[in-house]
């Protein structure tokens, strides 16, 4: 049976010109960038084509691109880093409900340290309230930080208009793009954005990998402490096989992004249009229109989303949850109760993300198990009636 | 291990349920247990024959294991006496299909407690003497925290003009007729509105139930509004689920409170 792949939000196979690329860094030109040999030479070369390409990809200048071993520490220095550097300005942090999860558990740890963090709400469909986000700052604000799109749910934010918030105040301001990247033109000029965090994988490069973008005239307290690699701020010796495929990476997708984009967009507007036409009580969760092309989020009334992800398994159908019942800690998502949900209808929830190598067919595959699987488990439901 | 790694005994039951569906008539008893909020929902319908249990059907609302458990139950169950039945354990349920994953043997293997309210129901029916189960304290209702502090930032005491809730994501209490009929009228201002009741369903007249039930008024039941939530008007509000004894957080725009 065809094995059809719709979590590319969750993971992504890294593209085969990257790995051709990069495979002469692993073992021919292996070289530590801190050596002043030849050898040496021929990495530090790699790291800094490396550094100026990336920073093309967002709009940056090579200098405000640091290199860290993924998208969870770029945040993690990003927003700590900034907070402890800056902490005699204030302590205040301003966040929305929907980030990223580590964005929410990195909050709990600065609350312990003693920063005060507000949380923005958002609307039905997932988007940032600009009003109440302007209504949190104070005198103590030191750092906004929303991600560019929510990775669940898909909504994107208005980052040009938070971006101008914040420079108006002279708050720093923070953005996760992970889930955007490769999907919207990022632009951190154009933005204003000061600190933002990218993922290697997120663009078919290899894991491991990711960047802090810091605009130069900020500052933060390096998290990882060492031999002061990247100018102190991110030590040990960098990861060139790795670098250079996000590079890679990178350069591809400023070639193809505006096609490739197109193309989810067809995927997307047809799961959305089918499901909800042909599955009674479905309903789209996030932004109708201000969405990821890749994204496709629906709920279901009267079922409940493992068994929904476990019948999509027999199918080897690949796919993703809100609920629960699949979490670690057995807590239904909280970007889908952020949008106003209960957790009962947070529970049957199905996310359909898709990728560069997924096919009209596998879209024609999904679309034909999702009624049967839906009726399928509203048959042996107790809650589920008709309207 | 991870949650969804099931043996291949409870894969087989969530693929190909035995006993789907309800039974009807004097000698069946139902038994019920879970709720919509931790995820899964189980009925437990068995035939009773004397002292002996001769059918046995489910339906079950949940993940992979909530169904195949439920399933094992009414195939195990089928010809035990009543006395046999009253001592199957979750963990016999668990052990006939293999084991399950450690998280998931509370909330997903409830099967067997819906079978022993079952029997208890059907006992009690009987006018045997049966232990009495401890109910659940009901709080009394008390004001509403916060209803004060965001009165007319949020907070409604009477609705003019409806279209003020155009889009807005709104808690109505109910509190009569006129709150039912406010709740249905909203649905054409915006797509999520939640009518909240502390009974078990919305008392109203036979009219505006059949209205209510083709509405998209989402209902609330065994619910009650402890506090409402939010840095200068409403963002949140915290509410108390009566029959789980639990609070949570629910996020709307606007609470309306009609006296």
């Amino acid at each position: 049976m065809k094995q059809v792949y719709l979590d590319y939000q969750s993971a992504k196979p890294v593209d085969p010109r990257v790995i051709e690329g990069m495979s002469k860094y692993l073992n021919e030109a292996f070289g530590n960038p801190s050596a002043l040999h030849q050898v040496g030479d021929v990495a530090t070369e790699a790291l800094e084509e490396s550094r100026k390409s990336i920073a093309k990809f967002i709009n940056a200048d090579e200098d405000e691109i640091i290199f860290t071993s993924g998208a969870t520490e770029a945040i993690n220095m990003g927003i700590i880093g900034y907070a402890l550097r800056n902490k005699k300005k204030g302590n205040q942090i301003i966040m929305s409900e929907i980030e990223h999860i580590s964005i929410h558990n990195i909050a709990k740890h600065l609350e312990r340290l003693g920063f005060e963090i507000s949380k923005v709400p958002v609307d039905q469909y997932g988007r940032i309230n600009l009003r109440k986000l302007e209504r949190r700052i104070t005198d103590q604000t030191i750092l906004i930080t929303v991600g560019m799109a929510s990775n669940e749910i898909g909504t994107i934010q208005p980052i040009n208009e938070i971006g101008k918030l914040a420079a108006e105040k002279g708050i720093a301001f923070h953005s996760d793009a992970v889930a955007a990247e490769g999907l919207v033109p990022i632009d951190v000029k154009k933005d204003n954005i000061n600190l933002m965090a990218l993922s290697s994988n997120d663009i078919y490069g290899p894991r491991g990998l990711g960047i802090m973008y810091m605009q130069k005239k900020y500052r933060i307290n390096p998290i990882i402490i060492g031999g002061g690699q990247e100018r102190g701020l991110r030590s040990g010796s960098e990861d060139i096989p790795g670098i250079v495929g996000m590079k890679l990476a990178a350069e591809i997708m400023n070639k193809e992004m505006d096609k490739e984009v197109k193309r989810f967009k067809g995927y997307r507007d047809r799961m959305i249009k089918q499901i909800l036409e042909e599955v009674p009580d479905s309903y789209l969760n996030g932004h109708p229109i201000e969405r990821l092309a890749s994204n496709a989020h629906f709920r279901f009334d009267g079922i409940e989303g493992e068994s929904i992800l476990l019948s999509f398994k027999d199918l080897n159908i690949s796919v993703s949850t809100g609920s629960a019942c699949t979490s670690k800690t057995l807590e239904p998502s909280h970007t889908l109760i952020a949008t106003g949900l209960l957790h009962e209808e947070a529970h049957g929830s199905l996310q359909l993300t898709t990728g560069r190598f997924n096919t009209d067919e596998d879209i024609d595959i999904v679309l034909e198990a999702v009624p049967k699987v839906v009726s399928r488990l509203r048959d042996m439901s107790p809650i589920y009636k008709k309207k | 291990m991870k949650s969804t790694k099931y043996s291949e005994k409870v894969l087989d039951h969530f693929r190909n349920p035995r006993n789907v569906g309800t039974l009807e008539g004097d000698d069946v008893a139902v038994g019920k247990v879970g709720n919509p909020t931790c995820g899964d929902i189980m009925e437990v319908y068995i035939r009773i024959d004397g002292e002996k249990i001769t059918d046995a059907k489910f339906r079950t609302f949940g993940c992979g294991s909530a169904i195949a458990t439920t399933s094992m139950t009414t195939e195990m169950v089928k010809g035990m006496t009543l006395d046999e039945a009253m001592k199957l354990t979750r963990q016999d349920v668990a052990e006939e299909l293999d084991g399950l994953p450690p998280i998931k043997m509370h909330c997903s293997n409830l099967a067997a407690d819906a079978l022993h309210e079952a029997i208890t129901n059907f006992r009690r029916g009987r006018g045997e003497h049966v232990d009495e189960v401890e109910m659940t304290s009901i709080p009394e209702p008390g004001c509403v925290v916060g209803q004060d502090e965001f009165l007319n930032k949020g907070v409604w005491l009477g609705v003019n003009d409806p279209s003020e809730f155009k889009d807005l994501r709104t808690l109505i209490l109910h509190s009569g007729d006129e709150s039912v009929e406010l709740a249905i009228d909203l649905t054409e201002q915006t797509d999520r509105v939640i009518l909240l009741t502390p009974e078990k369903t919305v008392m109203t007249t036979p009219e505006l139930e059949k209205r209510l039930e083709e509405s998209n008024v989402k209902l609330l039941t065994e619910s009650k509004l402890l506090e409402i939530r939010g840095e200068f008007e409403v963002e949140k509000v915290l509410i108390f689920n009566i029959d789980e004894d639990e609070e949570y957080e629910l996020f709307v725009d606007a609470v309306v409170i009609i006296e």
